[in-house]
């Protein structure tokens, strides 16, 4: 379809390859990755359009990594997907200039409507009306 | 009507529970403030007997032994003075009697030394001086002038005595050896009692005897007259223990008497004698006072009964034990009513620091494992995500493989259709559990309660018309807008709202009564509004009733309820700043009665204004 390039980091392998195999089924281009230091190199080897981060990760978590990539002046449309149930953490996210959030677990349409909202390729209305999936 | 809107997250879940619940209505809130139990009824009549004995001990038996002391010394005192009083009375009278009879002899003695014995003999004269020995009162009924040899020389008096010879008699030998004499009470020749006082008087060295006879009656009244009291006697014995006088009660004059006077003593002794036999009377405990006349060796004996003389000592003992013991008892009285108050309002104190101590306990529970649950519910979350994502890879692959064997086809897309239906069970655990340990977002903004509860009955009534449930809606029209949490308050309201109408299973029809009401006499001080929700359902066992807040308590069939409810919304009453009492009856039904404070508490506001708000991205 719209051939986005995604990056995805996720702490848990099999979730971060099965989400990495579903976005492709759906036309994107998807890397995943498993730590905030990946990610980073990552972001400074390409370029991607979106990237969809989880926030609890062991190391680097996703705050800090999206301070990092901040530091470092990449800008990129950032969704967080984060199993944590805290509102908090994800309001710290925003407030650094995260797009939205997602909580796991999540139906893959909502991911892509989130992600297509990002991309701006439809109109999101109220980006807070369907935070949470299911 | 969003006057203001906050939103805000719940950083520390212990802290809304810590504010203690107010406690006016706390006889209805759980079966666990129901009376204490046997362990403590016993524990309170023990407390109860230890004040009551600790007032006997302080002030009833200090009260008591003071009391009884003093009663003791007065009585021994006021006695001492009585039978002082009765020493005299004996004296005076002894005195009396022994004047009278010296004055007869000083009377005797004078007419016989100033008169010749030819002055006496002469009838006339003798007449004259027997008259005026009389002119004061009736003391003497004869006078006769006896010779030596013990013949009359001359006689006056009612008796014909003139050709007497007495030169036999005791008494003549008497006067004739001592010049005076006075005899005992005698017969003589005139047989009848009578007692005689003689005195010589001599010429040329011949003696003659002047001779008187006392009136007998004239004495007696004198002696036995002088009596005291109702119970009183006067008597006179000789040293034989002859009566002198008649006893007031048995003894006649001249009979020997049963008491017999032992030795001549000087003063007046007083005892007290009884109580005894005496012949066929019974006679009480006696005050006896005796005391020797000088002349003749007459004994006088004074007799009261030992209740009379005392009568005003022991009426006054009376009055005084009468008055000690009444105090005692108006102390006894008086220390049992304070003690039964202090007990009762001990009591109280005790079944406010036990319900408060429930509430901390039931806080402490509802806060820890609001911590576990946060943890449960996210470590479940990411494999949930992961089998979420696993079905859906499933999914891609079936819709991208035409050439599926017919049989299997039919398979999958069930069995795909049902991992989902129990992630979404799944998922809602985990919401709930989630929202249990309040890691919600609180939004606080003003409510019309009456509005809010009309749209979710609307949203409920018709799943409770399809199990027969009627809802009665009474609502105040007076009700003031509330700052509250609209979605929290729709959880609690349709948490209870579903319970209730769950609470009908097996009945085929019931109804469930919504009210509100402006807080008139409420648990808080400050202004609020009640929220009742009442039904007709099979009510809560007494045993149930303090553990339905307890978080996974249910008793719903598996599956059907996670036993989150009510915890949720115990959790969210309280921290809105509110209460929630509930009051059940087994098979009759269930009443939820929910209070919520206008504003909500400084506190969450305050932990409100620390949060972060959320950033409307438009």
């Amino acid at each position: 379809m719209s051939g986005a390039k995604i990056l995805l980091v996720d702490d848990e392998e099999v979730f971060a390859r099965n989400m990495a195999r579903l976005l492709s089924n759906r036309g994107y281009q998807v890397e995943a990755v498993n730590s905030g230091d990946e990610a980073v190199r990552a972001l400074e080897g390409g370029v991607f359009d979106v990237l969809v981060l989880d926030l609890k990760m062991p190391g680097m978590d996703g705050l800090t990594t999206l301070q990092e990539i901040k530091k470092l002046g990449l800008f990129i449309e950032t969704l967080i997907l984060t199993g944590h149930g805290s509102i908090d953490s994800a309001l710290e996210a925003m407030k650094l200039g995260a797009y939205d959030y997602l909580t796991k677990p999540c139906e893959i349409g909502e991911l892509v409507k989130k992600i297509k909202k990002a991309l701006g390729q439809e109109d999101a209305g109220d980006p807070l009306s369907d935070t949470t999936c299911l | 009507m969003r006057h203001e809107k906050l939103t805000i997250s719940e950083p520390n879940p212990n802290r809304a529970d810590t504010r203690p619940m107010k406690l006016k209505n706390r006889n209805q809130t759980t079966a666990s403030d129901a009376e204490p139990g046997p362990n403590h009824r016993v524990y309170y009549k023990r407390l109860f007997r230890r004040f009551v004995s600790l007032t006997i001990v302080c002030s009833l038996l200090p009260l008591l032994v003071v009391g009884w002391v003093i009663n003791i010394h007065y009585t021994r005192f006021a006695r001492e003075r009585m039978i002082s009083a009765f020493h005299n009375e004996v004296d005076h009278h002894r005195k009396i009697i022994e004047l009278f009879l010296k004055e007869q002899s000083a009377k005797l003695q004078l007419i016989a030394r100033t008169h010749a014995l030819s002055d006496l003999v002469s009838q006339a004269n003798l007449s004259r001086i027997f008259d005026l020995m009389n002119q004061e009162g009736w003391s003497i009924t004869d006078l006769g002038v006896i010779g030596s040899d013990g013949s009359h020389l001359a006689y006056v008096g009612p008796y014909d005595l003139i050709d007497k010879n007495y030169s036999q008699t005791l008494w003549f030998q008497k006067v004739m050896k001592d010049d005076l004499y006075i005899s005992d009470m005698f017969m003589g020749f005139r047989k009848e009692p009578h007692f005689i006082i003689a005195v010589t008087g001599s010429r040329n060295g011949d003696k003659w005897i002047l001779r008187a006879t006392v009136d007998t009656e004239a004495f007696r009244s004198l002696v036995e007259n002088v009596q005291i009291g109702q119970t009183g006697e006067v008597y006179l014995l000789n040293e034989e223990g002859v009566y002198q006088t008649a006893s007031r009660f048995g003894g006649k004059i001249m009979e020997k008497a049963d008491f017999s006077p032992t030795g001549i003593h000087e003063g007046i002794h007083t005892k007290i004698v009884g109580p005894q036999k005496q012949g066929d009377r019974e006679t009480p405990r006696q005050v006896v006072g005796l005391a020797w006349l000088e002349e003749p060796r007459w004994l006088l004996v004074v007799k009261q009964d030992f209740s009379e003389t005392f009568n005003e000592v022991n009426h006054a003992n009376r009055a005084m034990l009468l008055f000690l013991h009444v105090s005692a008892a108006s102390i006894l009285l008086v220390s049992v009513l304070v003690s039964r108050h202090m007990i009762s309002v001990i009591k109280k104190r005790d079944m406010e620091v036990e319900h408060l101590n429930r509430q901390l306990i039931q806080t402490s529970k509802l806060a820890s494992i609001g911590q576990l649950s946060a943890g449960v519910a996210h470590e479940i979350n990411n494999p949930l995500a992961i089998i979420l994502t696993e079905r859906q890879i499933l999914l891609d692959a079936y819709q991208n493989e035409p050439n599926l064997p017919e049989g299997f086809r039919d398979q999958l897309l069930p069995s795909l259709d049902q991992i989902d239906i129990q992630i979404q069970r799944c998922k809602q655990i985990t919401t709930n559990l989630l929202r249990f340990s309040r890691r919600t977002e609180s939004v606080i903004e003003t409510v019309d309660l009456n509005r809010f509860v009309m749209e979710v009955v609307e949203l409920m009534e018709r799943e409770a018309r399809s199990s027969g449930i009627k809802f009665f809606v009474d609502l105040d029209e007076n009700l003031p807008p509330l700052m509250s949490d609209p979605s929290q308050l729709q959880q609690v309201f349709l948490n209870l709202l579903t319970n209730a109408i769950d609470a009908h299973h097996g009945k085929p029809y019931g109804s469930v009564t919504i009210a509100t009401s402006v807080n008139r006499e409420g648990p808080a001080e400050a202004p609020g509004i009640w929220l009742k929700i009442a039904d007709t359902g099979c009510g809560i066992s007494p045993e149930n009733l303090d553990k339905i807040f307890d978080p996974f308590f249910t008793t719903k069939p598996v599956g059907k309820g996670t036993g989150l409810g009510l915890s949720i919304c115990l959790s969210i009453i309280k921290r809105l700043g509110g209460e929630i009492l509930v009051e059940s009856k087994p098979h009759r039904g269930t009443e939820f009665r929910i209070f919520l404070p206008q504003r909500p508490p400084a506190e969450l506001l305050r932990q409100m204004n620390e949060t972060p708000k959320l950033r409307p991205i438009t």
